[in-house]
């Protein structure tokens, strides 16, 4: 692609080459909601390659009219587009097809073969696996086994796996290895769609294209961090996986060490795949281990602790009140156990020991139910050395606060105190915004639609490293065991529509910081 | 002076020395959720009844910017009039050596400022390249400006809406050849037909893929009346050749691509919105000297 030189200077930038999509799971929510409208987006922006096809798999009995007819329900839906009308997606639809069978039988994967080659599309293949982990190995050696894992140039075979990328430790470093028995670890790609959103990816442009931040951004300057992720959603349908996931395996050991790290992380000397993720390793490595030993001893012998676990707060929603409705608490959602102790909010206090964060606190927290859906990432700067305005103002000075936020709203915001006019000395504290959604007239693209791109493009900046997971796992997995043999018969409440129960506030409290108000 | 003559009407006639005040009130009556985050300056300038135009085009879709439209209509008036309404400014009928002035004055500082050329003499881009980062040409006859904007390369960035309504169109041709048995056939595409409304842009069109590929290519122009400046495209030889056609909606162009007499490649995809305003929006998008378009302008300028 990069040799064409019909793409030097043009605006719309170069699509991949050939590319068959291949997606296992073809019948799936997540194909529905996201994949089917992003590549219905991608074509509209003319991103796709000249030559592409999609090959949906699924057990259930279909064939490409019915896939298509899918297609057509899903852009309606989630897309807000009449497939049958809109010239694009009738001749995107027109390249779908489909190949019904079980994921654990060889002939399946015989009949892939033919179909790629049916179809002129076996030159460049992403897999995508939208399927429970549970299937992940069978797809994963079955594609090995029957050679479509690998092609001879120009051709490529890439795959790209959805999260959880195991379920701890140990089912996260096995799948690893079964992966790299068919895939090398250029051809795997570990999505985790907080990174495809545009301001994440411009917290890198932030940081390391604006020479006025980066002096800032480290011990000397900033006070501490906290990184929210809120949900006003319960559990909704996901309750047999969320019941074993909790929020610390569904949001922290990936979206938010990914944020984290990203904050944290050293400049990398380029801006490619493994310069950006080495320096997020290194940022990853710092973090200490959330649970130790000596003061975890103390505090279960002074029974101050109800987790033992002090830089870990769990809590699980209770019947309340959200976004105007009355709503139930996690124990009577369907599907969830009425002793469930699976906890729907975490929060937690990090310690990085490295060069520049030694001694600023990360604090993180994310749960369902909660008052307001909004992710964002926020820095508070120190309060200046000498608050000289104290005597005159009969309001504090306000820390500066840098605010990314992540979603709904995408876009950065700075506070900064100003002089409250026609006063003699009031200050007061005022925001500076910038939104991505009404700065640059465009539409601000679906995670997925980046994601996908960067995968058909071969980039894999934007995915999670085989070394990064195993490294969060190794954080998290700890704890998990620590709940685990506590055997607690319940864990804090919070009511639903609250910003988390009161432990999370004595956790953050307990140096003399407060979560910010959202 | 009639409704028609007259730049944003709708407007609320200021002094220019109140301008800055006027837009300032504009903000902090929250009328645009815009004035504190703008993100650059759009400059239309030209003759009246092509800035009404510019006018209507840019309130059509400047919800959507964060972007201070300054439209100046060309005059013999050192102290025009001014309106205001939201974060746009007309100047209508200013004296054509004040020009560059009055955009100093209003243009927003530190941020880019794309200048969106309507009409008036080759020599008025000489000051403005002084002031714009970018200047977008937009004149029914352009190669007076092009010539004059080969003298000028260096100092700003060009470019024309007639290439930007090529983009879509030379994107899909681009598409064709990361296919690679078209690239390898790229010594056979050397003929190029092309259907449309607008001589100048297939002369463009032909120039850029002259330029681009570094091989002779032979137009052949064929004039469709019609809003569409390209209605269809095929370049190649019997064997082989690409094709792109408009389809009926005047949205999308179905292309095609026909290797050793092999249908390959066919699909329809969108030319995008060829609209005036959103041809304008994605000018503002544009930061960098284009190269392509630079090359290609100067073959043109050589041949005509």
């Amino acid at each position: 692609v990069h040799s064409n030189p019909l793409h030097d200077g043009l605006r719309i930038e170069p699509a991949p080459g050939p590319t068959t999509l291949v997606i296992f799971g073809a019948s799936g929510d997540l194909t529905r909601r996201k994949l089917l409208p992003a590549l219905y987006n991608l074509s509209r922006g003319q991103r796709l390659p000249a030559r592409f096809a999609v090959v949906g798999i699924a057990r259930s009995e279909n064939d490409d009219a019915g896939f298509r007819k899918g297609f057509e329900d899903s852009l309606r839906e989630f897309a807000h587009a009449d497939a049958t009308q809109d010239e694009i997606a009738v001749s995107l639809a027109s390249r779908l097809f489909y190949l019904a069978g079980e994921l654990t039988d060889p002939a399946l994967y015989v009949r892939l073969r033919e179909k790629l080659k049916e179809i002129d599309g076996d030159e460049g293949v992403l897999y995508y696996l939208a399927i429970p982990p549970e299937v992940y190995g069978d797809v994963i050696t079955h594609l090995g086994q029957s050679g479509l894992a690998s092609a001879p140039e120009p051709g490529w075979r890439r795959i790209i796996i959805e999260k959880p990328f195991g379920t701890d430790l140990k089912s996260a470093r096995e799948l690893n290895r079964l992966v790299h028995e068919h895939f090398t670890e250029e051809q795997v790609f570990r999505i985790d769609h907080y990174l495809g959103k545009e301001t994440v990816q411009n917290l890198l442009v932030f940081r390391f294209a604006n020479g006025m931040f980066e002096p800032v951004w480290n011990r000397r300057y900033i006070d501490h961090i906290q990184i929210t992720a809120a949900e006003t959603v319960g559990v909704e349908r996901r309750a047999s996986y969320y019941e074993h996931a909790g929020a610390f395996r569904d949001m922290v050991q990936n979206h938010l060490m990914q944020l984290l790290t990203l904050v944290a992380m050293e400049p990398p000397i380029a801006f490619t795949a493994d310069s950006v993720r080495d320096r997020k390793m290194d940022a990853l490595l710092s973090i200490q281990p959330l649970i130790e030993e000596d003061g975890d001893e103390s505090n279960a012998t002074n029974g101050k602790n109800r987790d033992a676990v002090p830089n870990v707060v769990r809590a699980q929603y209770a019947d309340g009140w959200v976004t105007g409705q009355e709503v139930v608490g996690y124990r009577r959602e369907p599907g969830v156990d009425p002793a469930s102790v699976t906890e729907t909010y975490v929060a937690l206090r990090m310690r990085l020991d490295s060069w520049r964060w030694a001694g600023v606190p990360f604090f993180l927290r994310t749960g369902k139910r909660l008052p307001k859906r909004t992710t964002e990432i926020a820095i508070q700067f120190r309060r200046p050395p000498l608050e000289i305005f104290r005597r005159v103002s009969p309001t504090p000075v306000e820390p500066n606060l840098l605010i990314i936020n992540v979603q709904p709203d995408e876009g950065i915001s700075i506070r900064f105190d100003a002089k409250l006019p026609a006063t003699r000395m009031q200050l007061a504290p005022v925001m500076m915004n910038f939104r991505y959604g009404t700065a640059f007239g465009r539409e601000v693209p679906e995670a997925y639609e980046t994601l996908l791109l960067d995968a058909m493009l071969g980039d894999a900046t934007l995915f999670a490293r085989h070394d990064f997971v195993e490294a969060s796992w190794a954080l998290v997995t700890p704890v998990h065991e620590r709940w685990r043999e506590e055997r607690a018969q319940r864990i804090p409440e919070y009511e639903a529509g609250e910003w988390g129960p009161d432990e999370a506030d004595a956790l953050i409290g307990r140096e003399g910081r407060r979560w910010r108000t959202l | 002076v009639t409704e028609t003559r007259v730049l944003l009407f709708e407007g609320e006639e200021v002094a220019f020395s109140e301008i800055d005040e006027r837009l300032q009130r504009t903000g902090d009556q929250g009328q645009t959720t815009h004035a504190r985050s703008l993100v650059g300056t759009l400059v239309a300038v030209g003759p009246a009844e092509r800035l009404i135009e510019a006018a209507e085009a840019w309130a059509d879709i400047s919800s959507n910017y964060a972007i201070r439209a300054i439209l100046i209509s060309h005059g013999t008036n050192p102290a025009p009039p001014v309106r205001i309404s939201g974060q746009m400014i007309a100047l209508s009928g200013l004296m054509t050596k004040y020009v560059d002035n009055a955009i100093a004055a209003l243009r927003l500082s530190s941020l880019p400022t794309v200048v969106w050329f309507r009409g008036g003499a080759p020599e008025m881009l000489d000051d403005l390249a002084e002031l714009a980062d970018r200047l977008v040409l937009d004149e029914a006859d352009p190669f007076p400006l092009w010539r004059r904007a080969l003298t000028l390369r260096e100092r700003t960035a060009f470019g024309d809406l007639r290439w930007t309504k090529l983009t879509r169109w030379r994107s899909l041709m681009a598409q064709f050849f990361d296919i690679p048995g078209v690239r390898e056939r790229m010594r056979s595409f050397t003929r190029l037909r092309v259907g449309g409304s607008d001589r100048i842009a297939a002369d463009l069109y032909a120039a850029w893929l002259k330029t681009s590929l570094s091989m002779p290519v032979e137009l052949e122009f064929h004039e469709h009346p019609g809003p569409a400046v390209i209605n269809d495209i095929r370049f190649g030889d019997r064997d082989q050749y690409l094709t792109l056609h408009l389809a009926k909606s005047g949205t999308c162009v179905r292309t095609a691509a026909v290797i050793d007499g092999r249908r390959s490649s066919s699909r329809t995809l969108s030319v995008g919105d060829q609209r005036l305003p959103l041809l304008m929006a994605e000018e503002l998008r544009i930061r960098a000297r284009d190269i392509a378009f630079e090359r290609a302008i100067a073959a043109c300028v050589e041949s005509s």
